[in-house]
């Protein structure tokens, strides 16, 4: 989906994304994304941290607790972490993460896992984009469908 | 103290009316996961209310001192810090279907609320309740209410208790506010009920009395002499220091206040349950704790209940109801270990460890 | 005297060990014994009542219990997977700790019952159980019973949840994380939550509040059960523990059961073989990610 599918548009209520970003592959790309002055939703809050094996699932937790509606966690591709192994260790985390907050009830659209690298600032605009999308058309985060609502 | 009998229908009533006036009232009822076993939660018709079936799985407690509540809010702004702090009053309700261990718990827990501070919250809402016991005839093998000075009738901590005779209940009303609450309901009591009331009182002591032999009020001072005794190295090999005992205890108090922020600016101050059994419970902030193991763990909790608190209030701070070894993960027993503590109190009863 | 007291005995009577942590018969049913003299050995019992995993008592940290001095345990084949594990991760060396692993047949739901075993009433994490034979031991112990009936009850419940919407899943897990008090009984019955201090006792920060909101209890639950991805060993202890009859076990088996779908790996009795979260494969699943 490119992003003139997926108009950034003017609504009443906007989803919150947090994204935990690497800080090698891709906080590069979101930059290279920005720099190439591509359209992106302004919804998305980056936090860049070292490697993607420094996000804790806690984060994510955290992260819908204090607001978050949806969540991005990026990193490089596997084989290029630049901490050489980081990435490996993260996929396997994130694998029974996504697997459990299914379970607990938190819709799959809501996180967003994603490889980007340092050139791939299309992606970077894809993945913002389509996850805001994605959340906007689940709602806030934790309230009844359709409803607005803090996380309870 | 009066009493009065009231009928079926006349308790039915009197729930109905309370409830159409909007006031709130509490009594077991059987819980939606699992329907053996009963829970007290408000209720919306006299017909919720199942009296008589079984213990509740958890006790009145939560009801006065809830798992966790809010004491205040704060919110920094330019002019300083601006603290709400909760009201203390709550509106009426009534607590129909209380065993007497439960009731006389909260008549136990009074003591050291009002002890060094009165606590406005659980006063609040213990003023704002009328308790109306029902006699137990539901005791099983772990039951020792009446070792610990109370029993199956036992109106301590109660406003009214209520006895099932034919076609109602006998009703002993034992405070004021019981008095106030049946003013209107009910008529004189015969003399054969009286009688049977009396009788099934009887009887109900006698089915729990043969599980643990009255405390002797020895007990409290060998305990605090025999703080060192190699008992207490062993008794509490098994216990997992989880603090299940203390969550369904009806006289267990201890609390953690913590601050929570809402946003930087923002925040709540709240009490939550607490317990002397957790590893962390006594660590100083030098990280020295003065129980370091749960053998020391476990020994404040017989101390505490068997002789701290009853040299200090003049009770004991257990009702008996034995929901403490029900639950136990690790199989520890209050029943027998109090009975095996008696026991070696008894044998010695000179003061000093072996 | 059994093949297990006989060894029991000679354990503590030739001073191998100074305690063997077995099951005993207690005033409320079968509860975890302590037998520290060679006579009291006949205390020790073993049957399908035996529930308790009883490696939660090889933690360092209980010093009441380490202070008696080296230690011999009765396992099942799923408990010695507990043992293995805190050898795995450094906790006790394994030449510290006499493994009695049980040959096993299966064991109660509610051991308060001492029903026959039948698929109704044995405890729903026997089902297809391929550790009747511990393969982590000392001494191996007891005749080999059938292979135990398959309870389905926990299958059935998660595969409900499965099919459930998200929104649905939602409120079932806020229906039923409403009723924790946050006593923290599930982890401290919990063999591998040995953590000296619990993620969640931490103030700086204060990543999981711990009053008992429903936010705060879903958080501690998720994180706990993602503590333990991989370590855990299906015992359900935590489920037996909690006061509020939560039911931790639909928890702690999805999350099983993802670890062996997506690494192929379940809980080990061999220390020596790592667990999931220490290592990694290049080919790992990652059809999740973008």
């Amino acid at each position: 989906m490119s992003n003139e599918e997926v108009p950034c548009t003017d609504i009443t209520w906007a989803p919150r994304v947090v994204a935990f970003v690497c800080n090698w592959c891709t906080y590069t790309g979101a930059d290279l994304a920005g720099t190439s002055r591509l359209k992106m939703d302004p919804n998305v809050r980056v936090i860049k941290l070292p490697c993607s094996s420094r996000v804790n699932p806690l984060f994510i937790i955290k992260a819908f607790e204090r607001g978050a509606d949806g969540v991005i966690v990026s990193g490089c591709h596997t084989g290029d972490c630049h901490y050489s192994t980081g990435n490996y260790h993260a996929r396997r985390r994130f694998a029974i993460l996504h697997d459990l907050l299914q379970f607990m009830g938190v819709e799959e659209d809501r996180v967003t896992f994603a490889w980007v690298s340092a050139s791939e600032g299309n992606k970077w605009q894809q993945v913002v984009n389509e996850t805001t999308a994605r959340v906007q058309q689940l709602g806030p985060f934790g309230a009844p469908q359709g409803q607005k609502g803090g996380a309870q | 103290m009066t009493h009065k009998f009231l009928s079926h229908q006349e308790l039915a009533s009197l729930i109905g009316q309370l409830l159409a006036a909007k006031t709130r009232v509490i009594a077991p009822v059987r819980a939606k996961d699992d329907s053996s076993q009963l829970e007290y939660q408000p209720i919306q018709s006299p017909d919720d209310a199942t009296f008589g079936v079984r213990l509740p799985r958890r006790s009145l407690k939560e009801f006065f001192l809830p798992p966790t509540e809010v004491l205040l809010h704060y919110k920094q702004t330019k002019a300083g810090v601006e603290i709400r702090e909760v009201p203390t009053e709550v509106p009426p309700q009534v607590i129909f279907g209380a065993v007497p261990c439960d009731a006389a718990g909260l008549a136990a827990v009074d003591k050291v609320m009002n002890w060094d501070y009165r606590d406005e919250l659980w006063f609040g809402r213990r003023e704002a309740t009328t308790i109306v016991s029902f006699l137990c005839n539901t005791m099983d093998a772990t039951c020792f209410c009446t070792a610990v000075g109370l029993g199956p009738e036992s109106s301590t901590g109660s406003d009214a208790l209520f006895v099932p005779v034919e076609d109602g209940y006998l009703a002993y009303l034992v405070t004021p506010k019981g008095e106030a609450l049946l003013q209107n309901h009910g008529t004189e009591a015969t003399a054969t009920m009286l009688a049977d009331a009396e009788t099934s009182q009887r009887e109900a002591r006698a089915k729990v009395e043969p599980n643990l032999a009255a405390i002797p009020v020895e007990f409290a001072t060998w305990l605090a002499s025999n703080f060192d005794h190699p008992v207490w190295k062993t008794l509490a090999l098994r216990c997992h220091g989880c603090g299940a005992c203390a969550a369904m205890c009806p006289t267990c108090h201890c609390f953690d206040i913590v601050d929570e922020h809402i946003s930087a600016d923002e925040g709540v101050r709240r009490r939550n349950w607490d317990s002397c059994q957790t590893g962390l419970f006594t660590v100083h902030s030098s990280g020295h704790n003065p129980r370091a193991s749960q053998s020391e763990r476990f020994r404040q909790r017989i101390q505490h209940k068997f002789s701290i608190y009853p040299s200090r209030f003049g009770e004991i701070l257990c009702t008996g109801c034995g929901r403490c070894s029900r639950g136990c993960p690790g199989g520890m027993d209050l029943p027998s270990i109090v009975g095996e503590l008696v026991a070696l109190a008894q044998a010695k009863p000179e003061a000093g460890g072996q | 005297m059994n093949e297990l007291q006989e060894t029991a005995r000679k354990l503590l009577s030739d001073g191998t060990v100074n305690v063997v942590i077995g099951y005993e018969s207690g005033p409320r049913g079968v509860r975890a014994a302590f037998i520290t003299a060679p006579e009291q050995a006949d205390k020790l019992i073993f049957d399908t009542r035996c529930v308790q995993n009883l490696a939660t008592y090889l933690n360092p940290r209980r010093t009441q219990i380490t202070r008696l001095g080296k230690a011999a345990v009765v396992v099942k084949g799923c408990d010695a997977r507990a043992v293995a594990g805190v050898i795995r991760e450094k906790q006790i060396e394994r030449a510290n700790v006499v493994i009695l692993a049980m040959r096993c047949g299966g064991v109660l739901q509610h051991p308060e019952s001492d029903t026959p075993l039948n698929a109704d009433t044995v405890s729903v994490r026997c089902a297809n159980c391929k550790v009747r034979e511990p393969k982590l031991f000392d001494y191996l112990l007891g005749e080999l019973p059938p292979e135990p009936p398959v309870n389905t009850l926990r299958i059935e419940q998660i595969a409900a949840l499965e099919k459930m919407t998200p929104s649905e899943r939602w409120n079932f897990w806020s229906g039923q994380l409403s009723r924790c008090i946050r006593c923290h009984a599930c982890r401290e019955a919990c063999p591998m939550c040995f953590c000296v201090k619990c993620t969640a006792e931490k103030s700086q920060p204060q990543w999981i509040d711990p009053s008992s909101t429903l936010q705060a209890n879903r958080a501690w639950q998720t994180m706990r059960v993602l503590h333990q991805a991989g370590r855990c060993v299906d015992c359900l202890e935590c489920e037996r523990a909690c006061p509020e009859h939560i039911p931790l076990s639909l928890l702690v088996g999805y999350v099983a059961e993802a670890v062996e779908r997506r690494f192929d790996y379940v809980a080990s009795d061999d220390p020596s073989v790592p667990a999931p979260f220490g290592v990694y494969r290049t080919d790992d699943d990652e059809e999740f990610i973008r």
